[in-house]
């Protein structure tokens, strides 16, 4: 069934999002609904993380 | 159910076991380096035993890092940094949420959690609920007090992400709880197999109600290992006509296992978020054979504020011979938890696993669902007394259940029991865990 998921695709969608959040935290220093929103969606893109772009990783670093 | 509905996480649940043991290695090295560069206590620890990050290449090299004890957590903590201590590997001012643990063994250990930590363990109960036939349909009734014990606010929370909707049971009585549950007909709940075993007998003896006619459906038990032991699991799913699914975790560790839909008679380790080994009690060699009990040392392989690094949790576990047939690759463990290694101890020179006797206790007709035991020793030698609840339909049956006992716990456990059969609601009630296993002649050797 997994062979069906483009996770590589899933992965860099990851990657966007997460880097338009540590943009976003960093634009929040003087903006507490700003930054504090942001650790929070950073802890939830960390877990598409842990779910799947360590596999990814995985492939890539053998 | 669909087949493309059934996985929480199809890819890292279906992911072959050599890519799995690949991704844990990884894994293992990043924590075990945050663990290093992050806190004084696991650098102190690491290099007193010689070890590095860069020693670790292989899953022999992770043998060789040395285990945390609950005491080591105990002597560090009301130290700087203040409560935690020197394991902690983030700054104060990134701990979202404070937990401790139950005392069950002793002084409770403060745990630290950051937000993303927070997130892992939502995310570990999502696998376990998700496993268990959790869906958005759900009405998930949590009769838990809500506390400073982590026990079941993931399980709430992972209850939300999934799309249940929850109701917290929190400072509600165990007959509001019914009642409530009747009411707005829930379909799922958790608990402890002792309080959920305590439900069922108040709703049938204090209120008229048959719990199994209520609309539960599932239920997911923590805290005790009763919802492994099949004649405690018979009882739990015969009291509310539902199907009772195991899950062990630890405020110190996190989600680590669960029984999945097939009930295979163990829990999967969720071998992606979490590296557990099996250690043998006496010589501490790592068992990779099935059948065969040890301890578990385990590692969680992402949690950030203070990392659970081979923690000795004193769990007895065994690994399973055959694969689950739900088509997850994770590792079973037969029988679920099978003992803690603090409380399995030798009787008059018998091993003797105090779930062994919760086996028998549960399988024998008329009996109630408690029990209490104590070893003692009365001159040189070893007794243990058990004290169990005879039903009221099952009063005049006395002499045969006696007997009964007597013989299924010779078979089963080996030894012979000073038995003290009761009258009904004679013995202490617990909300959360039970402590029905008292060994004197520990606290007589330590006072």
């Amino acid at each position: 069934m997994s062979k069906q998921i483009d996770i590589k695709k899933i992965h860099s969608k990851i990657q966007l999002m997460k880097n338009t959040a540590e943009e976003l935290e960093q634009l929040g220093k003087n903006f507490p609904a700003l930054s504090r929103n942001m650790v929070r969606i950073l802890a939830s893109l960390k877990m598409l993380e842990i779910n799947i772009s360590d596999v990814v990783n995985l492939e890539r670093d053998n | 159910m669909k087949e493309s509905q059934k996985y929480w996480n199809p890819v890292l649940e279906t992911l072959p076991i050599e890519k799995i043991r690949e991704l844990q290695l990884g894994k293992f090295k990043k924590i075990f380096k945050w663990a290093y560069d992050h806190s004084k206590f696991h650098r102190k620890l690491y290099d007193a035993a010689g070890v590095k990050p860069k020693d670790i290449r292989s899953f022999e090299d992770i043998r060789h890092v040395p285990t945390v004890e609950k005491s080591m957590m105990r002597d560090i903590q009301g130290k700087d940094p203040f409560p935690y201590g020197d394991a902690l590997c983030v700054p104060l001012e990134e701990v979202t949420i404070f937990r401790q643990t139950s005392g069950t063994t002793g002084q409770p250990v403060y745990q630290p959690d950051t937000w993303q930590d927070w997130e892992w363990w939502m995310e570990s109960w999502a696998y376990i609920l998700w496993a268990q036939g959790y869906r958005p349909s759900d009405r998930v009734f949590i009769p838990f007090g809500y506390n400073i014990f982590v026990a079941f606010w993931a399980g709430h929370y992972a209850a939300e992400k999934i799309g249940c909707e929850v109701i917290p049971g929190g400072v509600l009585d165990t007959k509001a709880r019914i009642l409530k549950i009747q009411e707005l007909r829930a379909t799922a709940m958790m608990g402890t197999p002792t309080y959920i075993l305590g439900m069922a007998e108040t709703a049938r003896m204090k209120m008229d109600v048959d719990p199994s006619k209520l609309t539960i459906e599932k239920i997911t038990c923590a805290g005790e290992c009763g919802a492994s032991i099949p004649s405690t699991k018979k009882r739990l799913q015969d009291a509310w006509g539902a199907k009772v699914y195991d899950h062990a975790g630890a405020t110190e560790i996190g989600a680590w296992s669960f029984e999945c839909q097939e009930q295979p008679g163990g829990m999967h380790v969720n071998e992606a978020l979490f590296l557990a080994e099996i250690a043998d009690m006496e010589t501490g060699e790592i068992i990779e054979e099935p059948g065969r009990r040890g301890k578990m040392i385990i590692t969680a392989l992402d949690r950030q504020a203070q990392p659970c690094v081979r923690f000795d949790s004193k769990d007895v576990i065994e690994w399973a011979a055959e694969p689950c047939s739900c088509g997850r690759t994770s590792r079973l463990i037969q029988g679920g938890v099978v003992g803690r290694a603090d409380d399995i101890t030798k009787v008059k020179g018998v091993l003797l696993a105090p779930s062994a006797i919760e086996e028998v206790v549960r399988s024998v007709d008329g009996l109630g669902d408690e029990y209490e035991v104590v070893v003692d020793k009365v001159g040189d030698a070893d007794q243990i007394k058990l004290r169990v609840e005879v039903l009221p339909e099952a009063q005049d049956q006395y002499q045969l259940i006696e007997t009964e006992l007597q013989d299924q716990l010779r078979l089963k456990t080996n030894l012979r029991y000073d038995l003290e059969i009761c009258g009904c609601e004679t013995l202490p009630r617990y909300e959360v865990k039970a402590k029905r296993f008292k060994d004197l002649r520990k606290q007589k050797s330590e006072d």
